[in-house]
């Protein structure tokens, strides 16, 4: 957990590697919506399915914890710091966009939820917690910068 | 007689002299005893300053984050002999080594900054 990092930067190990694993689930993503642009629904069930349920193994064991112990504790008498703006922000729409993507996932792939909840419109609400999730994405980047490469600021 | 005056009154001075020189050299002590020994380290520009701080058992350092960025001050140890909060600029943490040995530590935050602090 407190290894170094691979980046060069001064984060640990596992910032760095959550870093990559979340790009490469936001390009999953985007992939997935290219199936879906594809007409292959079934490997873009797939690959989105894998996407949201990865995350929120990672958002449960990794980022959460780590929020908890480090930006909760200051929130929200610091929260004019860009430093635990951006932490929480990131949190904010990452949590949003991941409950999102959840009840889609449940409603296209499960029949876990009564007809009534069932998703209508699965392109808009597909296509709009795909943008959330790049937001909360780019929030997570950002955030990652701010606190392990402060030359970028 | 005139010299019998004289010696007595030099014992005297002495003696005075020597009361007086000995109760201050026990206030001294005893000042130097109230105030315990102190050490500073500085956390700036992600790196820890002293790196490397030695010091006699008993004192307590204090670090003091001057950077712009959220820090901790985390013992290598297993089990771990000190563990801060994560502070924030300007925020201090402090923690006094009452026994000899050497500490390394790190920032739980940036595992690259490391430092040490040897107890005499």
């Amino acid at each position: 957990m407190f290894n170094q990092g691979f980046l060069g930067t001064a984060a640990p190990f596992i910032a760095d590697l959550i870093l990559l694993l979340e790009i490469a689930m936001g390009v999953g993503l985007l992939a997935g919506a290219w199936l879906a642009h594809k007409k292959r629904f079934r490997q873009h069930a797939w690959c989105q399915s894998g996407v949201v349920l990865l995350n929120l193994a990672v958002i449960t064991l990794v980022m959460l914890p780590s929020f908890h112990a480090r930006a909760l504790p200051k929130i929200p008498v610091r929260l004019g710091k860009a430093y635990y703006a951006l932490a929480t922000a990131h949190g904010i729409f990452g949590i949003i966009a991941e409950i999102a993507a959840l009840y889609i996932l449940m409603s296209a792939g499960t029949h876990l939820l009564p007809e009534k909840a069932r998703i209508i419109r699965y392109k808009s609400w597909m296509r709009g917690t795909l943008a959330l999730w790049w937001v909360a994405l780019l929030l997570g980047i950002t955030t990652y910068a701010r606190w392990y490469a402060p030359h970028f600021f | 007689m005139h010299r019998n005056w004289c010696v007595a009154g030099l014992a005297a001075l002495l003696a005075v002299g020597t009361g007086l020189l000995a109760a201050g050299q026990k206030g001294f002590a005893a000042s130097a005893q109230q105030k315990p020994a102190t050490a500073e380290v500085k956390i700036d520009n992600f790196s820890f300053s002293p790196n490397e701080l030695t010091i006699p058992a008993g004192t307590t350092v204090t670090w003091t984050n001057r950077d712009d960025i959220p820090h901790t001050v985390v013992s290598s140890d297993d089990p771990k002999a000190f563990k801060s909060k994560v502070m924030d600029t300007d925020e201090k943490f402090s923690f006094t080594f009452s026994k000899p040995g050497t500490y390394p530590y790190f920032c739980s935050v940036h595992p690259k900054m490391v430092g040490k602090v040897v107890v005499q």
